[in-house]
């Protein structure tokens, strides 16, 4: 039954003009959406097919096209299948249209990528800190944060090799098996 | 209530920091017979941080048995001697540590375990794990790897016990005689703002450890903007408030 539902659905999917549709297995498919047409197709899958489980919003950080990559994953417990709608919003403003209204589930995934890559969604009921509540630097997530420079930058290193080491090995000690004797 | 002042404290000043020998032939018996009471019962914290603490359930339990050497689990920091850093600290997580830590009474002694309290480890890039655990509180023993095995856990624990019937493991007496350096290191990564609910500076006081490198810039700062703690108001709140507006 689920399989029929499953393909009488992917015929109605690909009618829809305007979105790219591809079937990635038995239970995923892939469709690719405008930004301002995903809340619609969101609507349609879940007042329409059944799609009713939110399971996550993804984000992506596109710096070269200088886009985010948001992927709605959507569940359907009666064609047990999953919809992966992927758009595609550019980086500046950085704002979009939050799907509260639809999933409530989504103010917890929204909330998270607004703190982590900065993109701002409107409607939403809550954009403060989630998880970086001790944390005031840009969003860290963003591909244009060096982690590795601050890194270097906040925090200082153990020494590997120190001088107590080297004055132990000056007197004939040290480490006795090294790690590459041992591999 | 009793003054902090006027509570009898037994300071041990060992010879080798100055102190005066002790006269009497058998102190140092006696002396020697409480290390090794301390060294055979030894209550860990339960505070664990990051994935190292996967190993601590068959080293406690009966497959290694930690029990057997007088190493117990203990629920509060206030009872806890020894408290063990078991992996990945980020910087939200160290806060905790050091309040737990300063809240453990003396002696108490600090087991950093996995790479990642020594160097960061695998999250040596990550922006939300503080690396160098030693910068921020005194570290009495590392045990490296990627995880350690319950046996190599063992074996640090009964390094730490070597150090301690030996009188070598005095690392909390750094973390008063040194505030300074390690509340410099602190403020740097939680601002300037930052305070804890003990007040270390009068506890090194108290326990006479007071050195030169407890005062400094950085404890000058935090006594700049200390809100000195008060006592918790004790009432039954609103639920009291209720039954008296209903018996009226």
């Amino acid at each position: 039954m689920s399989k029929e539902l499953n393909l009488w659905l992917d015929d109605l999917l690909q009618d829809i003009k305007i979105i790219k549709f591809k079937r990635k297995s038995s239970r995923r498919v892939r469709i690719d959406i405008a930004p301002e047409a995903l809340p619609a197709l969101l609507e349609l899958l879940q007042g329409r097919a059944s799609y009713v489980h939110l399971s996550a919003i993804s984000c992506v950080d596109w710096i070269e096209e200088d886009e985010f990559e948001l992927v709605y994953h959507v569940w359907s417990y009666e064609t047990n299948s999953l919809v992966s709608a992927h758009t595609r919003v550019p980086r500046d403003p950085g704002v979009y249209l939050s799907v509260y209204d639809l999933y409530t589930p989504a103010a917890f995934f929204e909330r998270d990528i607004h703190e982590m890559f900065g993109l701002y969604f409107e409607g939403s009921p809550d954009m403060e800190k989630f998880i970086l509540t001790e944390w005031n630097g840009p969003p860290p997530m963003r591909k244009d944060f060096d982690s590795e420079a601050f890194v270097n930058q906040t925090f200082s290193w153990e020494e590997y090799h120190p001088q107590w080491l080297k004055d132990i090995e000056a007197e004939g000690g040290g480490i006795t098996t090294r790690p590459e004797d041992v591999r | 209530m009793n003054e902090l002042d006027k509570i009898p404290v037994r300071q041990e000043i060992s010879v080798a920091q100055g102190g005066a020998k002790r006269t009497n032939p058998l102190a140092n018996v006696f002396d020697e017979l409480v290390r090794f009471c301390q060294s055979r019962s030894m209550f860990m914290l339960h505070y664990c941080t990051g994935c190292g603490a996967i190993e601590l359930p068959p080293a406690m339990t009966s497959r290694f048995d930690m029990e057997r050497l007088g190493i117990q689990p203990m629920v509060t920091p206030r009872q806890a001697d020894i408290l063990l850093i078991t992996g990945y600290v980020s910087v939200k997580t160290l806060k905790r540590i050091i309040l737990t830590y300063e809240q453990m009474p003396a002696p108490k002694y600090v087991i950093g375990i996995c790479s990642c309290t020594v160097n960061g480890g695998m999250y040596w890039q990550s922006y939300a794990t503080a690396k160098v655990l030693r910068e921020y509180i005194p570290v009495d023993i590392y045990i490296a790897g990627c995880m350690p095995r319950p046996e190599a856990v063992i074996s640090g624990l009964r390094d730490l016990m070597g150090d301690i019937k030996s009188g070598r493991a005095d690392n909390w007496k750094r973390y008063f005689q040194n505030y300074d350096h390690y509340l410099g290191n602190q403020q740097q990564l939680f601002g300037e703002d930052w305070q804890t609910p003990t007040d270390i500076i009068a506890e090194a006081e108290h326990y006479g450890l007071m050195t030169d490198q407890t005062l400094g810039e950085h404890t000058a700062l935090l006594q700049k903007h200390q809100q000195p703690l008060e006592a918790l108001e004790f009432s039954l709140g609103e639920k009291r408030e209720k039954i008296q507006g209903e018996e009226r």
